[in-house]
């Protein structure tokens, strides 16, 4: 134990100065005993956080880059926001799919309504006006009912584990049923897709229902509670 | 069998009362986590440890949880994945990442003879680690095969866990009839140079439990109200006085005291259960004298220990709580409001806490291995220092975690002791050195 005779108190440490005033401590250290506090450890920069700051910077890059070429011969037209949404759709796939550690449910989920909504916004601004619609009609229905399809079969995979998958299961399904009511108001002209979706999406929730009552309740209950 | 009812993956909490909002407003610095930490007679082993807290886990499954989020609300979910304990890290109270450690609010270190255990403020108050890590240690001892017995002061797996732990007795004890806002006045803040990297400076002091309820009690004093008006005499001494007609100096020195309210309504939760009395002056006068402020600090604590006032200032957060538009409000969006509101309301209102712990009882058969307890709390960027004290026998622990360089209050507050006389142990983590 080490002294230090201008606070007057004991210190335990083998440091050589006392940590309320800084005056060198009176008493041998030793050396034998341990620090009672660990010794600071630098964090490591892990792979992970660099490359989040590279894709952040070659995403801003380039989306300035582009906006400034589209400027630069302006005629009337802001193409550039088409290759911006794409960039912006690539950043959240690295940055949410890849580089997160959220479950892989939800990045499914969230990456399919993302792109779907992005897919309708090029569709309704920049598709000439006689093939207007491809996205709702093909590719919603269509990426919903693959996401059904994917997040059905990691949940047979991945048993144990179904419960934290099925809320984005059951959000996507209620998304799947909203294209056939589209389809009876004439929005969506070409039925089958819809309707396919709705079929698939129709007989995972009679299968949620019929297997897994309970959890889907509680999931519902905990998910909602006010 | 004498188990406790297994943890089913169906079990799911709602956060209490003051649980709901430290997941809105906590950040790298403001990391609202606690620590409490036991000192033991010989070196931890850490696969014993690894088993007690696994065994102690059993006891307790609101503890066996995990942070999700809802859409109006985040609520705890049963985690099915293991925990492990580690070895302590430099890191005084950091944050608790979720993706880390399998999601668990808490964590368990070990380092030579300390056990710590860092919880997150959601999880429960000190109240409940308390009563955790006594568990761990009685389990821990036991695997060692030491003769220990819990003589009813520690929860065991003989006993089942029971509805009333995770009560949020908020709720129970909270009267719609009496909750006026009171407004507050934005306190003094102890400002200095920041620590790099938000770590957090810790400094200890040991004195003898007899000598400070002597110090108390010869000023008529409990030891709280006296620790409380010594720590505003020394935010007086070293940062205001000289000073004292500056205008950021007319805003009151406030001390934020955390109240077990488990002591004043029979309550056996685990969960948060606290509240607060404040202690506050303006120090706009260059001849204030310690015994000034005790006698002022004598009042307000008596003010504001009245049970009247501890149910008003819960009703308060408990009708927040249930406003209905705060509920309807989804999530993403109640956290920008929760935050601006704690900002607002919570931390510039105190200049710092004082959470005094007070006598930690362990049963006599344990008392052996035991060498000392403290806690913790974080510090952060406007309450930048910040005290917990705990007696074990004849230890009475006063750690000091600190978010700025500046050592000066530590500095003169057990100065004020030895000056007395009195005998003071320092221990420090040196974060200077970082």
């Amino acid at each position: 134990m080490k002294y230090c005779d201008k606070c007057h108190v004991e210190v335990r440490t083998n440091q050589p100065y006392c940590p309320l005033c800084h005056q060198v401590l009176k008493g041998e250290s030793e050396l034998a005993r341990m620090e009672v506090y660990p010794e600071y450890v630098p964090p490591i920069r892990t792979v992970r956080a660099l490359t989040k700051k590279a894709v952040l910077f070659v995403t801003v890059v380039s989306i300035i880059t582009l906006l400034i070429v589209n400027l630069t011969d302006f005629d009337g037209r802001l193409w550039s926001l088409i290759p911006i949404g794409a960039i912006l759709y690539v950043f959240v796939i690295i940055r949410l799919g890849i580089l997160s550690r959220h479950n892989i449910a939800f990045k499914l989920a969230i990456l399919t309504t993302i792109l779907i909504a992005i897919l309708n916004v090029i569709d309704q601004e920049y598709t000439a006006e006689a093939y207007r619609g491809w996205a709702l009609d093909y590719v919603t229905p269509l990426s919903l009912l693959a996401c059904n399809i994917a997040i059905s079969v990691i949940i047979l995979i991945k048993r144990i584990n179904y419960r934290d998958y099925l809320f984005y299961l059951l959000t996507i399904v209620v998304f799947s049923l909203v294209p056939p009511v589209l389809c009876l108001f004439d929005v969506i002209r070409i039925d089958w897709p819809s309707l396919a979706a709705f079929g698939l999406a129709g007989g995972i929730l009679l299968g949620i229902i019929f297997f897994f009552p309970k959890s889907i309740k509680a999931e519902i209950k905990k998910r909602f509670h006010l | 069998m004498a188990h406790g009812k297994v943890p089913s993956a169906n079990d799911w909490f709602r956060l209490d009362n003051a649980a709901k909002i430290f997941p809105a407003i906590s950040t790298e610095r403001e990391t609202n986590t606690f620590r409490v930490q036991i000192e033991m007679t010989e070196d931890v082993d850490k696969d014993f440890l690894q088993l007690a807290v696994d065994a102690a886990l059993e006891r307790y499954p609101m503890f066996k949880v995990r942070l999700k989020s809802g859409l109006f609300w985040n609520y705890l979910d049963y985690n099915q994945r293991p925990f492990t304990v580690r070895p302590l890290t430099h890191k005084v109270c950091g944050p608790l990442d979720p993706r880390d450690n399998n999601g668990y609010l808490f964590q368990i270190y070990y380092r030579a003879r300390l056990i710590v255990l860092e919880m997150f403020h959601s999880l429960a108050d000190g109240g409940g680690a308390f009563a955790l890590i006594k568990t761990i240690v009685y389990e821990y001892l036991t695997l060692k095969g030491c003769r220990v017995t819990p003589d009813n002061m520690i929860l065991t797996r003989d006993s089942l866990p029971t509805k009333e732990e995770y009560e949020d007795s908020n709720l129970t004890y909270y009267d719609p009839q009496n909750h006026r806002h009171v407004k507050e006045e934005r306190a003094f803040l102890v400002k200095g140079t920041p620590i790099e990297d938000g770590n957090i400076g810790l400094i200890s002091g040991t004195i003898s439990t007899a000598e400070m309820i002597a110090l108390a009690r010869n000023h008529q004093a409990s030891v709280t109200e006296y620790l409380t008006a010594l720590l505003m005499y020394i935010i007086y001494l070293t940062q205001i006085k000289y000073r004292e007609h500056l205008k950021e100096n007319q805003k009151p020195v406030k001390i934020f005291v955390p109240v077990n309210l488990r002591k004043h309504f029979p309550s056996n939760t685990l969960r948060n259960f606290a509240n607060f009395v404040k202690s506050g002056m303006v120090m706009n006068r260059a001849d204030i004298t310690f015994d000034e402020i005790l006698e002022e600090t004598k009042k307000q604590f008596a003010f504001g220990l009245q049970p009247k006032e501890l149910i008003r200032k819960m009703s308060e957060n408990v009708s927040f709580e249930k406003n209905f538009f705060l509920r309807i409000t989804p999530y993403f969006l109640k956290k920008f409001a929760l935050r601006i509101g704690y900002k607002k309301m919570g931390l510039l209102l105190n200049t710092l806490s004082f959470s005094n712990l007070g006598k930690i009882d362990f049963p006599e058969s344990m008392e052996p291995y035991i060498d000392n307890v403290s806690v913790a709390v974080y510090s952060g960027r406007f309450n930048t220092i910040n005290i917990g004290t705990s007696s074990f026998r004849d230890k009475f622990r006063i750690t000091f975690t600190r978010s700025i360089v500046e050592t000066t209050i530590e500095r003169e507050f057990f100065r004020h002791f030895t000056e007395k006389g009195i005998h003071v142990t320092i221990e420090s983590n040196y974060v200077e050195e970082y």
